[in-house]
């Protein structure tokens, strides 16, 4: 471990550790690549301290294990940009944005529970759908999947999502089919497939065309019509499930579950 | 005024005492409260103390009882402490099962009596093989106002001090035990522990004898028992805030000077 | 101390493995020697009312024997290993949630403590939840001839004057846990303390 008074170098791309403190560079142009661990002055620029990374009083304290990464400013800003920690888990903790699937638990008056894998159920409320009104009121069950994005998430808040955009359409969102299946994953594995260009999924596409709906909890809800017989069902399942398996070694660093 | 902010903010409200050194009973940061030992006041048991250490209470009775030697061992006795924090003493604990903390502060007393041999288990055996006492040391606490790990102690000791056990005769024809009441003798302490605690607030400020709410508002504890060589028989910190070396030793310090105030008040009784 | 290691203060051969386990969120196994634990956890996720916190994870550990039921020991081990924990855990970001460590023993040749609390800083990381810093223990035991083991099996424990069990944080090395049994004096404590924190 390095104590204070080291000066490491740590090159983007690299593992950090909790409790490793990175320092920002002192020239913020010249070197946007690396940190230093060790002592230097304060940080110049914008800077955004992503997931994995908190502000401490001598810079950036890592508080996960995993990679680092670094996304330049997007202007030709003096400096900043984004650091943050490339991890691996499989517990989901809401974030606001985020679209994900969620199972509908319970309906309590106005607004539905639904479970999306986090510590907490998210609230939906029932108007929260394109086209619903108080007279005309969504078909939701309990049981049902429903893909939607979280409009409030924090740590403080119960989480609550919606299946509408900011301009009121549906976009894609809602209640997603009644049959089909659900697959949990990590969300390292959530975050490759919805990388551009993807290699899984574009050799996927070449192989049979095929449509699924990614959650970034870590839920994939793979629509399948239904077959007629069970040997038929088996061998369509195990067929997509064999394929995220043998194309996982092209995965790299992040691992497959 | 004062009250509503505690209320609101007790850190904030205990930071203020900090600064200038002192706490909010008017005590200094290394000073114990007001401590009192009664001995002898359970005439049922073999041995008893009640001590107090400003408003914690806790009242340690003894019994002794007859028993065959362990297989492995069989020149020695038995010595079974047990801890009881009862919903009396305080409203964080529930009827029932003995909790997390009774758990862990009876463990920590039968690791204080192996480590230190504040009584040696050989002393304990009448006939070898066939019969020797067992001491069942019950520590119960009236009242909890933090620092019960000190009072334990502490009531053990008294209490052991305090046993009288009376002489064993094995009769040869019929082989039962005969208790002659009227000789008693006492045990033989060989060591004398005493058990320091400390609380360490904001990762740096370490206080001694911690109130229950000085003990919530803490971020760890640090427990050291020495012994009247200045040995350590128990460094004791289960987690919470880390401690340089330095600190340590400043702990270790003032855990003998403390021993020795408990001596002074050990041989007054 | 000279920079070579002296003889009794090595260390066993160790092992570690993440994410065995396919059901917890994160899993770790360690393995000192002959001593091994296995760890799951379990969070953020859902918690009792009554252990509900505003500010910070309820953190639970459950200490499983290898035979047997979980007795005072256990219970008295378990609450170090939580306090461990709890310090080195950002419990602040995850409130009103539980966080569940369940360690099972799978052998014990000494060294026991040390090695379940390396197997939950492991299977903390392994879960990506939020840390401080790391920490690990260790053991060492005190020959009655005052020689220092480090590590030590399970005759060593036995035959030992003292046996003391620290844990150490990553960042600037600081004592983070201390647990001790026998008797030993305060250099020997100050002086194996120095001895670990340089093998950590």
């Amino acid at each position: 471990m390095a104590a204070s008074g080291l000066s490491a170098e740590v090159d983007v791309g690299q593992v950090v550790l909790p409790g490793d403190v990175l320092l920002l560079p002192a020239a913020p142009n010249a070197d946007g690549e690396r940190l230093r661990l060790g002592p230097s002055s304060a940080p110049r620029g914008r800077l955004l301290c992503g997931p994995g990374l908190r502000r401490c009083a001598a810079g950036l304290l890592v508080t996960k294990c995993g990679l680092l990464r670094h996304r330049p400013p997007a202007g030709a800003g003096t400096g900043g940009g984004a650091y943050w920690v490339d991890s691996q888990q499989k517990r989901y903790v809401p974030v606001k944005g985020d679209p994900i699937i969620g199972i509908v638990t319970a309906k309590a008056g106005d607004i539905f529970k639904v479970d999306v894998g986090g510590s907490e159920q998210a609230s939906l409320s029932y108007l929260a759908f394109e086209g619903a009104t108080k007279r005309n009121r969504p078909n939701v069950q309990v049981g049902d999947l429903v893909y939607g994005q979280f409009i409030v998430a924090n740590k403080d808040m119960e989480p609550e999502m919606v299946c509408i955009d900011s301009s009121g359409r549906a976009n894609g969102m809602g209640i997603i089919g009644h049959e089909g299946l659900l697959f949990k994953v990590s969300l390292g594995l959530i975050r490759k497939l919805l990388a551009p260009n993807c290699e899984i999924i574009q050799e996927l596409g070449q192989l049979y065309p095929f449509e699924i709906v990614l959650g970034m909890n870590g839920r994939i809800w793979d629509p399948r019509e239904v077959i007629s017989t069970p040997q038929d069902w088996i061998h369509q399942q195990s067929g997509l499930l064999h394929l995220f398996v043998a194309l996982s070694p092209n995965l790299g660093t992040g691992a497959f579950l | 005024m004062a009250a509503g902010f505690k209320t609101v903010e007790p850190l904030e409200y205990y930071r203020r005492f900090l600064k200038e050194n002192c706490r909010p009973d008017g005590r200094e940061l290394g000073e114990f409260r007001a401590t009192t030992v009664n001995i002898g006041s359970i005439t049922t048991a073999d041995g008893s103390a009640l001590v107090k250490l400003g408003n914690t209470t806790v009242i340690c009775g003894i019994k002794a009882e007859f028993a065959a030697p362990p297989v492995d061992a069989t020149n020695k006795g038995y010595i079974v402490p047990d801890v009881d924090l009862p919903p009396l003493c305080s409203a964080r604990f529930r009827p029932g099962p003995p909790g997390e903390e009774a758990q862990a502060v009876s463990q920590f007393i039968a690791d204080v009596i192996e480590n230190s041999q504040i009584i040696m288990k050989e002393d304990l055996c009448i006939v070898n093989g066939k019969l020797a006492w067992v001491l069942y040391c019950d520590i119960i606490c009236l009242d909890y106002d933090g620092n019960i790990l000190d009072a334990c102690t502490f009531a053990l000791l008294a209490a052991l001090n305090n046993v009288q056990l009376p002489a064993v005769a094995i009769n040869e024809e019929t082989g039962l035990a005969e208790v002659n009441l009227k000789q008693k003798t006492p045990l033989n302490i060989r060591k004398y522990p005493v058990a320091t605690s400390f609380a360490i607030f904001d990762d740096t400020l370490l206080i001694v004898d911690p109130t229950a709410e000085e003990e919530d508002l803490a971020t760890g504890t640090v427990t050291i028992v020495t012994d009247e060589e200045g040995r350590l028989c128990s460094v004791h910190k289960p987690g919470g805030s880390p401690l340089t070396g330095a600190k340590l030793q400043d702990c270790i310090t003032r855990a003998i000077t403390r021993h020795k105030e408990v001596k002074q008040l050990m041989d007054k009784i | 101390m000279g920079s070579e290691p002296e003889p009794g203060c090595a260390l066993r051969p160790f092992a570690v493995e993440q994410g065995l386990l396919s059901r917890p969120d994160g899993s770790a196994a360690f393995v000192q020697g002959d001593t091994s634990v296995l760890a799951g956890v379990y969070g953020p996720a859902e918690v009792r009312s009554s252990r509900e916190s505003p500010e910070r994870a309820a953190l639970d550990v459950l200490l499983r024997p290898k035979v047997g039921l979980p007795g005072v020991l256990e219970r008295s081990r378990e609450q170090m290993v939580r306090r461990a924990c709890e310090a080195a855990l950002l419990g602040e970001l995850h409130p009103r949630s539980s966080v569940t460590l369940v360690l099972q023993v799978v052998s014990d040749a000494g060294s026991l403590l040390s090695c379940c609390l390396n197997a939950a800083c492991l299977a903390l990381l392994d879960a990506g939840l939020p840390l401080r810093s790391l920490f690990c223990g260790v053991t060492c035991a005190l020959a009655p001839d005052g020689a220092v083991a480090l590590d030590p099996s399970a005759r060593q424990e036995k035959e030992a004057r003292a046996v003391l069990t620290f844990a150490f944080e990553s960042t600037e090395k600081r004592l983070l846990l201390s647990t001790t049994r026998g008797a030993c004096s305060a250099k020997e404590v100050e002086y194996v303390r120095d001895v670990h924190g340089t093998s950590v």
